[in-house]
């Protein structure tokens, strides 16, 4: 049976592990103006990104955007995904395609319609100066806002999906009879059917937390030039800075507080949803 | 499920076979790989050189499409390569400039340029060939700006505020705006740090690219930046109400060059890429189109676009060449400076 995971094991490690161990070995050199890259094993670059407030700041941005980011899409998604689990129609492969519809669409391309919507000469300042309801346009691009807006259209599906799948699971007469019982709509989502979905909502949570982390398309292009997350800022550092050491860094640091947080948010929740099942069966 | 020993030696063979398709398929015909911008240059190059000056010789032209950066990254990434994926490289003369210091270019063999003599002496380098080039202007919008600036320190006018517009990409260039503006040269940007602050102060405004910043322009939010004089001409053909002056500080020229990468895999054909780049027709295309000037002292343009992207005697006189050596020194820290405190 091991023998079955041997192609994926292979194709990960030679395009995932290699790769990494070498990005690794690089973020311990050093960087130099006119040699770019000097052969050292130093942790001045995980001290730097450490130390600067700048990078502290951006990874703070970064932490704070992902989290509301998720929580949003977690809040939009909810409803959605239940409405489509619970669905009878004949419509229902069809309402599934539609969720997933802005997953056939790229990131940069989706971000291009944003920016069509929400500059300044865009559609929705076009529309209220036209109708005369504000004299100059809206700065509605190149905040937190809109990068907000942007990342959240683009995890929605993940989650519905992820969720749709653990509500379909749960059966419709737990809703019933808690409903029999004298339970008001509010107190069956809370007390029987968000329990029981918990498991989709951690892998929605851990998946669409781990893509927003890695924001590049939406920081950049809605985002604009002032706003910066990580992603970004290690593209900025390989790229236009060719510092590849501290680029290197920052991307380790960005992958194992992404790695940190998603594994101990899990066990925390995966914890508590266990717990509960052991109150029930006692 | 067990794997025998000669199934798996023939799934590496096939995997193997796989891999190396591509290469088989590069050796069968004659290609050029160029490495080059999208958008307007790179179609100018399809139209006037890959067409009809590279294809009847039965070469191939492959355009390896991206901005200078990925370019740069790619080719110092593929440096220790024995064949790497370019052929031709496209870069700024300051960026080419980076990429000879670091080992990744050949020494051109001139004489296998038959157009080699016609180079405009100055615009000479052993590593690259230049392909058009402009010099850094001060736009603005004539209708906002009734006074005609003279000076980058024109950006300064308290009557300016919140009316100063910055490409995000064009930092390198922006500083050195600030610094000659602030007493600095092109071997000391350090001023410059002082003067943008200031400007920021005043709440000049940072686009992520230069088409954004062309439509703030034309949108008239923001009415003068520091930009090269044929992105200017490109934007008053498109319609954006703008004139530019050579700043009497400093006139800072900008050449785009091409360049053969060390590992190229198909010299020959990069050679013949290059000489047909130094063809008159093809550089008064760009002239046209693009509003740069040519490299070659042979190529003639109509007097009416020549009135327009052309220097003064005197201006032209005043044109220098960046600090290659301070800037590939300095680069770092004008790129620091520039995210971490001006666009904070």
């Amino acid at each position: 049976m091991a023998a079955l995971v041997l192609p994926a094991g292979l194709l990960v490690s030679m395009l995932l592990v290699a790769p990494m161990l070498l990005l690794f070995r690089i973020s311990l050199n050093l960087y130099s103006p006119t040699e770019m890259m000097v052969e050292a094993t130093s942790a001045a670059n995980y001290l730097r990104a450490v130390a600067d407030p700048y990078y502290r700041q951006v990874l703070v941005t970064t932490l704070l955007v992902a989290t509301g980011s998720t929580l949003l899409t977690l809040i939009l998604a909810f409803p959605a995904a239940y409405w489509l689990a619970r669905m009878q129609s004949r419509w229902k492969s069809f309402a599934t395609v539609v969720v997933m519809f802005p997953l056939l669409v790229g990131n940069v391309v989706r971000a291009a319609g944003w920016l069509a919507l929400l500059g300044n000469g865009g559609a929705i300042n076009a529309a209220l100066l036209g109708l005369g309801l504000i004299a100059a346009p809206l700065p509605l691009l190149y905040n937190t806002g809109s990068v907000v807006v942007g990342i959240v259209a683009v995890v929605l599906p993940y989650m519905i999906l992820t969720l749709a799948a653990v509500i379909e699971s749960i059966p419709r007469q737990a809703e019933e009879a808690a409903s029999n019982l004298g339970a008001r709509p509010l107190t069956v989502f809370r007390r029987v059917v968000l329990p029981l979905a918990l498991p989709g909502v951690i892998a929605g949570c851990v998946l669409v937390f781990v893509l927003c982390m890695n924001t590049y398309a939406s920081a950049v292009l809605l985002g604009g030039p002032q706003f910066k997350m990580m992603a970004p800022a290690v593209y900025d550092q390989f790229v236009r800075g060719n510092n590849w050491p501290f680029g290197a860094a920052l991307a380790f640091i960005l992958l194992g507080i992404t790695l940190t947080l998603t594994v101990v948010g899990s066990a925390v929740l995966g914890r508590r949803y266990r717990r509960g099942k052991l109150e029930e069966a006692a | 499920m067990i794997l025998s020993r000669r199934g798996t030696l023939a799934a590496g063979a096939a995997f193997a076979a796989a891999a190396g398709l591509p290469g088989l398929a590069r050796a069968q015909g004659k290609q050029v790989v160029v490495g080059t911008w999208g958008g307007d240059y790179g179609e100018l190059l399809r139209q006037n050189i890959d067409a009809p000056l590279i294809a009847p010789q039965g070469i191939e032209v492959l355009q390896d499409v991206a901005n200078a950066d990925p370019r740069k990254t790619k080719m110092l990434a593929e440096r220790q390569a024995r064949r790497g994926t370019l052929d031709v490289s496209c870069l700024s003369d300051t960026d080419m400039h980076m990429m000879s210091q670091q080992n990744t270019l050949d020494t051109l063999e001139m004489g296998r340029l038959s157009r080699s003599g016609s180079i405009v002496a100055g615009l000479r380098k052993p590593y690259a060939i230049p392909h058009i080039y402009s010099a850094l202007v001060l736009l603005y919008n004539p209708e906002k700006v009734t006074t005609p600036p003279k000076s980058f320190a024109d950006m300064w006018d308290p009557k300016y505020r919140g009316r100063v517009g910055f490409s995000d990409i064009l930092y390198s260039t922006n500083t050195f705006a600030a610094a000659v503006a602030g007493g600095g040269s092109f071997s000391d940007y350090g001023p410059g740090k002082n003067k943008l602050m200031e400007l920021r102060s005043l709440d000049a405004k940072v686009y992520p690219s230069n088409e954004a910043l062309a439509a703030a322009l034309k949108g008239e939010e923001v009415w003068m930046t520091p930009m090269w004089l044929a992105r200017g001409y490109m934007w008053q053909k498109a319609g954006i109400p703008l004139r530019h002056v050579v700043p009497s500080e400093a006139a800072y020229a900008i050449v785009f060059e091409a360049a053969i990468p060390r590992n190229s895999r198909n010299k020959d054909q990069a050679y013949t890429y290059l000489d047909a780049m130094l063809k008159p027709e093809a550089q008064t295309a760009f002239a046209d189109r693009m509003g740069y000037l040519p490299t070659v002292t042979d190529a003639r343009l109509p007097q009416e676009i020549a009135s327009r992207i052309s220097l003064s005697e005197a201006d032209q006189n005043r044109l220098r060449a960046p600090d290659y050596d301070y800037l590939l020194r300095a680069h770092s820290d004008i790129l620091d400076f520039w995210n971490k405190q001006f666009k904070a």
